[in-house]
């Protein structure tokens, strides 16, 4: 009896079992948006022109290059990878639009590379891309919050954070200049608030703190600025600001004669934009001296393997652009967004792309000097940094020599130093480990 | 500014001099039983005029060839109280029940649509309701009347379409929840959505606001009774649109830093923010969209790509003065309709029915706190103008409620959000009157009934059943505004002479829209299944300026935003 039982029951499972088979059969195999056959569909936004494209207009088509060159090189699984590119002028609301454009009109599987904290936040939150699933790859911006799955669950980070650079700043200066009266340049936004955080929590003080409202930087309240630091007699600047700020300040304060040790945060040392915003191709003179710091090989250090590869790309399939950081930071970004698309699968998705990074993430190739730290539980990219002193062309060389990188959290975990460590490129910088 | 009572008004004067075919006057019973309609055979369409036994005046219109489908529309908020004529934008409104049977901005309009519809087949109708303000109660037994009248009138009447714009679309929702056997299908206009209180706590929210930043004597709230109440409330309606006038001067002198109105008493250290940022504060805070009839919120005079000189001229307008603009043009519209509508609930409710004591404005203000970041002036900026209006500080006193007051208007009808019937929603993303997180509100009920339904349906499937896909009966069709249409002179002023782009204003809706719209609900109510695919996309794309999307989904409320 148990046994008929037993079959009675098979019978009933086996029928339930064949039926939602059947039902699930019957529902066409689902083709992701803005991938087909032949082509996988990808978008960014970020500012082309405007006050803040200089430099960062240089991302997008360099990344672009990147994927030209995979193209040219069979693409990935077969399919050429097409990135679409939009200008949002660093202005959140247009950041809103013309993502929803991405989103709806060119239908691009994802998001790649999208710029500025307050334009993905802005996203995030009236673009909905979590909701709707569609995944923002490796944004660039260092704000912490992204990090946090449960609140942007699509999206990952790659930089360390602002929180991290913060943290490490505070830890080399406590360590290195622990006597000076230091003092420090913030945007007056989430980017600033960050860092504020980290140089709070890294238990640096500062005896002045000056803010400024982003876009508001101009000549007039660089003087303001400088005025400041200099009535306050600082002995250290950190200067905290985006490129065009910290240009503004470093020629203001060249010009009255001030020179304080000055410690560049990594957003705002681009070579590119310093001597754009100053109108001065000698302006990288100013920043000799300072001290910088980074989270990747500086791109004039012809030894990285990395740097090398991506120069040659950049020589062919970027129109021999200067190779700068910039283009360095497109390239690196493309990179990983070839290795998270092969791990998504042969018929890749929104979903197994998302999966992907979380279960191979830490795997990837990058230019960075520390290793990546996405996992189910983490959407964290880069975790350190390293510091060095700009010489005279504006390029970044280590102060040890070995590249020690200062790793952290963006909690309140310690800021501890380690060797630089990192996966080699991939042969002619074409991924096959995903 | 457009004014959408004085559109209403234009509409009111139509219809009581007009003899078009479609429309005509009613004269008010004096019994209080309905009797029955006075028809007129006018060849082509059956016209019948009556009231309900509210009082409620009503029109009918039945083609001679017709479908079997009437579409019963409920007008929007109507003032309920006359306006002296000196009141600048609304004044000379006089009140007024006459019906209406078809949505629009002009007498043009709802003529339009109307005879398009007789045209198509489907009768239309429509009350103008016993009483005017805040009416959902007593337009939804109106409404109940009515369709009996109708049905027994006209008995091939085999199919119902409840429609309104605005109020007369909580209206419509109201009724296919309460009463799901009377109608097929349902399509709310630019719809209020949810509760009064939702509403109106928008309206509260940006006239304190409005008070405390700009001119301490809107009373705002509070009002008195009789006279003196309505004397209030018009020289609040004067005193928003002096503040309103006041900034878009100062705007216009001083775009960076335009000078707080001589009305403000808030300390010279606010002031030194610039006046602009406050009042993105107050729309953002509110809910109130920025982008407007003629600012997209995005976009500056000049050419960036000439130099690099206007090229930071431009984002700057484009981030920080833009904003002010849009929110400007909106809050102006809000305000008017907000100090009317809480003058309404309070009288019906018997007491201040607003009640910010324990709002947290920061909350309120969110991730708009990051995406307005310039045109708040910056985070330090922000803060400083939140502190101010802190519960804490004696200079920004919060409005206190009458809890008894308050219940009475909990107990105006609700919503519950249930879905009873296949219903579509045309909704703009940045309405100034009824934002589109009222639609939304409405999205994410039926979001919750479909997963519900889901679950149902694989359960009864597990249990050996058949299994039945279940389908969403909610189908939002979405006015988005184009990504950019601000327009500037030859001499970079902004020029608001062009019409109000598409997604904006408040039930700023063209005919062929409206007849989309009604032509999808025609579908729905006779097959009970929402039109999909490319039947859906190619009525929308005829129609010009509508947007199916699934994915999109608009802030609630920021009633619903608790932090």
């Amino acid at each position: 009896m148990i046994g008929s039982k037993r079959k009675g029951l098979g019978v009933v499972t086996t029928a339930a079992i064949a039926t939602s088979a059947l039902l699930i059969s019957a529902i066409p195999a689902h083709a992701e948006v803005g991938v087909s056959s032949s082509e996988i569909k990808l978008g960014i936004t970020l500012p082309l022109t405007g006050p803040a494209s200089p430099g960062y207009s240089k991302i997008a088509p360099a990344m672009k290059a990147y994927f030209a060159y995979v193209n040219a090189n069979g693409g990935v699984n077969g399919r050429k990878i097409t990135l679409v590119i939009k200008d949002d002028q660093y202005i959140p609301q247009q950041a809103i639009n013309l993502t929803n454009e991405l989103i709806l009109k060119d239908k691009v599987m994802a998001m790649v590379g999208a710029l500025g904290t307050a334009n993905n936040l802005a996203v995030a939150s009236k673009v909905q891309i979590a909701s709707r699933g569609v995944p923002s790859l490796f944004v660039n911006t260092g704000y912490s919050g992204f990090a946090d799955k449960k609140k942007f669950p699509t999206t990952f980070s790659l930089f360390p954070s602002y929180v991290m650079e913060a943290k490490a700043i505070a830890t080399y200066v406590k360590e290195n200049l622990p006597t000076a009266k230091t003092c420090v340049l913030l945007q007056n936004d989430d980017f600033g608030a960050d860092a504020a955080a980290g140089f709070k929590t890294g238990g640096l003080t500062f005896t002045e703190t000056i803010k400024y409202v982003s876009g508001t930087q101009s000549s007039a309240t660089g003087q303001t600025w400088v005025g400041k630091f200099a009535a306050a007699k600082c002995e250290v600047v950190v200067l905290f600001g985006v490129g065009s700020a910290n240009a503004i300040a470093l020629g203001v304060a060249a010009a009255g004669g001030y020179k304080p040790q000055w410690i560049l945060g990594s957003v705002g040392s681009d070579v590119t934009t310093i001597k754009i915003t100053l109108n001065n191709p000698q302006a990288t003179a100013l920043m000799n001296g300072a001290i910088g710091v980074s989270w990747a090989p500086d791109s004039s250090d012809l030894t990285d393997e990395y740097v090398k590869q991506f120069r040659e790309i950049n020589t062919t399939y970027n129109a021999g652009a200067v190779f700068d950081n910039n283009v360095m930071v497109g390239m690196n970004e493309g990179l990983l967004v070839v290795q998270a698309l092969r791990a998504a699968g042969s018929n890749p998705t929104r979903k197994s792309l998302i999966a992907a990074i979380e279960k191979k993430g830490s795997t990837f190739a990058t230019a960075g000097y520390s290793t990546l730290a996405y996992s189910a539980t983490s959407h964290v990219g880069q975790t350190g940094f390293w510091f060095g002193k700009y010489n005279l062309a504006g390029e970044l060389k280590s102060v040890d020599g070995k590249y020690t990188m200062y790793t952290t959290d963006s909690a309140a975990g310690p800021v501890v130093k380690a060797e630089q460590k990192r996966l080699p490129m991939p042969a002619k910088g074409l991924p096959s480990n995903s | 500014m457009k004014n959408l009572m004085s559109t209403k008004n234009k509409v009111i004067a139509f219809l009581a001099s007009t003899s078009l075919v479609t429309m005509t006057m009613v004269a008010l019973p004096s019994a209080a039983h309905a009797a029955d309609p006075s028809c007129t055979n006018l060849v082509v369409i059956t016209q019948c005029v009556g009231a309900t036994s509210d009082g409620a005046p009503y029109v009918v219109q039945v083609p001679a060839k017709f479908t079997g489908t009437l579409f019963l529309f409920s007008h929007g908020y109507r003032h309920f109280v006359d306006i002296p004529v000196g009141i600048p934008l609304v004044g000379g409104y006089v009140i007024t029940n006459t019906p209406q049977p078809a949505p629009g901005r002009t007498v043009a309009e709802i003529t339009q649509v109307a005879t398009s519809m007789l045209g198509k087949g489907y009768a239309v109708a429509g009350s103008g309701f016993a009483r005017q303000g805040w009416n959902v109660d007593s337009g939804l037994k109106t409404n109940v009347e009515l369709i009996a009248i109708i049905k027994k009138q006209f008995p091939k009447v085999t199919k119902v379409v409840a429609w309104g714009e605005s109020l007369g679309g909580f209206i419509t929702q109201a009724l296919a929840e309460k009463y799901p056997t009377l109608v097929d299908a349902a399509a709310p206009l630019c719809m209020a959505a949810g509760s009064v209180e939702a509403a109106l706590t928008m309206a509260g929210d940006a006239l304190w606001g409005l008070k405390t930043f700009f001119d301490p004597t809107i009373v705002g709230s509070n009002y008195a009774a009789g006279a003196a109440g309505y004397a209030q409330a018009m020289g609040d309606i004067v005193k928003v649109l002096t503040v309103a006038g006041t900034l878009q001067a100062a705007i216009s002198a001083n775009p960076s830093a335009p000078a707080w109105p001589a009305t403000s008493t808030v300390p010279a250290s606010l002031k030194a923010i610039p006046s602009r940022s406050a009042l993105v504060l107050v729309g953002v805070m509110s809910g109130v969209p920025t982008q407007s009839a003629h600012f997209d919120n995005s976009t500056g005079p000049g050419d960036p790509t000439s130099s690099a000189a206007a090229a930071s001229a431009y984002v700057s307008y484009a981030a920080a003065i833009s904003p002010a603009l849009g929110t400007l043009e909106n809050i102006t519209a809000a305000a008017i309709l907000g100090v009317m509508a809480t003058y309404d609930v309070e009288l019906q409710s018997g007491g201040t029915v607003f009640d910010n004591t324990k709002t947290d404005y920061a909350a309120r203000l969110g991730s708009d706190l990051y995406t307005y970041g310039s045109a708040l002036s910056g985070l330090d900026a922000a803060s400083g103008m939140l502190a101010y209006l802190s519960p804490l500080n004696p200079a920004a006193p919060r409005v206190v409620g009458n809890p008894t007051a308050i219940a009475k208007m909990r107990a105006l009808m609700s919503h519950t959000g249930k879905i009873n019937v296949p219903t579509i929603t045309l909704a703009a993303v940045a309405d100034n009157a009824t934002p589109a997180g009222h639609v939304q509100w409405l999205a994410d009920r039926a979001a919750e009934q479909l997963t519900a339904s889901r679950a149902a349906a694989k359960a009864a499937f597990l249990a050996g059943g058949t299994y039945v896909k279940p389908a969403s009966k909610l189908m939002s069709i979405w006015q988005k505004t184009p990504t950019k249409y601000s327009k500037y002179t030859a001499a970079g002023s902004p020029d608001t002479t062009p019409a109000g782009a598409n997604g904006t204003g408040h039930c700023n809706t063209t005919p062929a829209q409206n007849l989309a719209i009604a032509d999808l609900a025609y579908a729905a109510a006779n097959t009970g299944q929402l039109v999909v695919g490319g039947k859906l996309l190619t009525t929308l794309r005829k129609a010009g300026g509508l947007s199916y999307d699934p994915g999109f989904q608009a802030s609630l409320l920021k009633f619903y935003n608790k932090g």
